[in-house]
């Protein structure tokens, strides 16, 4: 019998030696069951939840459109702020500089600071993009609802800067590997905070997540607020304490990750 | 009249650090003083880049002190990464911005109110002014370690911590990076780390020379003195020697 396989049985197993190649990547990098699962979990809650909001609000297709744009134009508030924080530390693995910035005289503070700034610039950028599509093609000029939405803003610009260093804090343990959870991770938080829905149109068993999520109440205070009601100031209390909360737990995380990154040495990942 | 002797420049105390594979330095000394140039050798898998790295505080050390003229690291890192230039042969350049942009960030980094003109007589200093402008993706290997040797000295560091700066340069590129870090060694008293496996460079550069071999100093002098002590012709020699030491000691292990 030959060494070798031949004709059908020769590709047959060159196929199975790519399938087993890519096996072992999403087993050992468990980051990437958020395409697998993660994904399609959000979708159908997102969506789903999306469509029994409407389906209840008996005549009321333009509270439905109200919400959806408010919605989009505050998530886009959070992510803008999330993702120019978290992939501006990426950019530095990307370019292999991590080494060179870590032996500089700067403080991590700083480092942190000069990212978030500039990432208000592109904040300002992708807020202001959704908000003149909302403008143009939907008529709705979200500075006519005035500055009661700039505490909302200013929450979610500190909740996605909090997600954003528990991210950095995570490429920091587990290389770029993490990379994935850069983009992947707030879009998980997104159907549970009722960005475009309230909370109560969630099915019952995620409810009690999506209550705890600051984002929940930021948003439910901008869809009062967008709706012509005063700010409703318990929904905002319960946000700043939930924000609060949330970038104390980052902060925490990214230095203990940062002192096990000096510890092991990780920085050679990036040199 | 007595003065108070200036803090040396590196003073590295009994660092030890252990990876899952092993121990990768294992209770190094290392002192470095005032304008001193030495030269830190050893195989591969020494525990040269992993003591560097500990030198500079990127590194936590399992055990051991590392002070930098008088400032304790990690405490006071800050304060002392202020005086200290690090150059490495395998760190790229961003892609996305031109040299001058590069060099601008890293004097702003370091505090200099007139970045532009630091990075200018960096440049002129090792020969390419004419780089400015240039991209990361426009430039040979070379070229960009000249890049990163220029960055690493524009803030007047007085301590220079070199690792592989030569290993992509040609032999006239390399003279002149000798050139240029004698001449900065001895116009501002900075003092000079380097890692090398070009033996002839180092005796040309360094004053002293300390040789790791699995994670240990196993020699600390002269050129001529390491020569002597191991009974061979040159330090290409001692480093053959040293490395076929550590091959068996694997073997047999």
């Amino acid at each position: 019998m030959s060494e070798t396989y031949r004709g059908a049985a020769l590709s047959f197993w060159r196929v199975m030696a790519i399938v087993r190649r890519h096996a072992y990547v999403l087993q050992r990098s468990p980051h990437r069951a958020f395409d697998v699962v993660v994904w399609p979990a959000v979708d159908v809650v997102l969506f789903g939840t999306i469509g029994i909001f409407a389906s209840t609000r008996t005549g009321g297709g333009a509270q439905v459109a109200l919400y959806l744009l408010v919605g989009v134009v505050l998530w886009h508030v959070v992510y803008q702020a999330q993702i120019s924080l978290a992939t501006g530390f990426l950019e530095e693995t990307w370019s292999r500089s991590v080494l060179s910035l870590f032996v500089t005289s700067m403080r991590e503070w700083e480092y942190v600071a000069g990212v978030a700034l500039f990432g208000l610039v592109k904040l300002v950028l992708g807020v202001g993009t959704v908000a003149l599509i909302a403008w143009l093609a939907y008529a709705f000029s979200i500075t006519s609802l005035g500055f009661g939405l700039l505490p909302v803003a200013a929450l979610l610009l500190a909740v996605g800067w909090a997600i954003a260093l528990f991210v950095i804090g995570l490429v920091l343990r587990f290389g770029s590997g993490a990379e994935a959870l850069a983009w992947g991770i707030l879009f998980a938080v997104m159907p549970l905070s009722g960005t475009f829905y309230p909370v109560s149109s969630l099915p019952g068993v995620l409810r009690p997540i999506g209550e705890l999520l600051p984002t929940t109440h930021a948003f439910a205070a901008g869809r009062a607020f967008a709706q012509g009601e005063a700010l409703p100031w318990h929904e905002l209390g319960l946000a700043t304490a939930g924000t609060v909360v949330l970038l104390l737990l980052s902060l925490a995380y990214l230095g203990w990750m940062l002192r096990i990154f000096r510890a092991r040495g990780y920085v050679t990942r990036y040199s | 009249m007595g003065g108070v002797l200036p803090p040396a420049a590196l003073r590295a105390t009994g660092l030890v650090k252990e990876y899952r594979r092993g121990r990768a330095v294992d209770g190094v000394d290392l002192t470095v003083g005032p304008g001193e140039r030495v030269a830190l050798l050893g195989p591969n898998g020494a525990g040269k880049t992993t003591t560097l790295l500990m030198c500079l505080g990127a590194v936590t050390p399992d055990d051991g002190t590392v002070e930098i003229l008088g400032h304790r690291l990690p405490r006071e890192r800050s304060h002392a990464m202020a005086k200290v230039g690090f150059g490495a042969g395998y760190l790229p350049l961003p892609e996305r911005m031109r040299v001058i942009e590069y060099l601008r960030m890293f004097g702003r980094l370091a505090g200099l109110r007139r970045p532009d003109r630091a990075a200018r007589e960096a440049l002129e200093r090792f020969g390419i002014p004419h780089l400015a402008g240039a991209m990361g993706t426009e430039m040979s290997s070379g070229q960009k370690t000249l890049v990163g040797i220029a960055k690493a000295v524009l803030h007047r560091p007085r301590l220079l911590v070199l690792d592989e700066p030569t290993a992509s340069l040609d032999p006239d590129v390399a003279l002149r990076v000798r050139t240029g870090l004698r001449e900065i060694s001895a116009e501002q008293g900075t003092a000079l780390l380097v890692t090398s496996h070009n033996m002839v460079e180092v005796e040309r550069l360094c004053e002293r020379v300390v040789f790791l071999s699995a994670g240990r100093v196993v020699a600390d002098g002269t050129a001529a003195e390491i020569i002597e002590r191991f009974g061979r012709s040159d330090l290409e020699d001692v480093f053959l020697h040293l490395a076929h030491l550590r091959d068996r000691q694997q073997v047999s292990t």
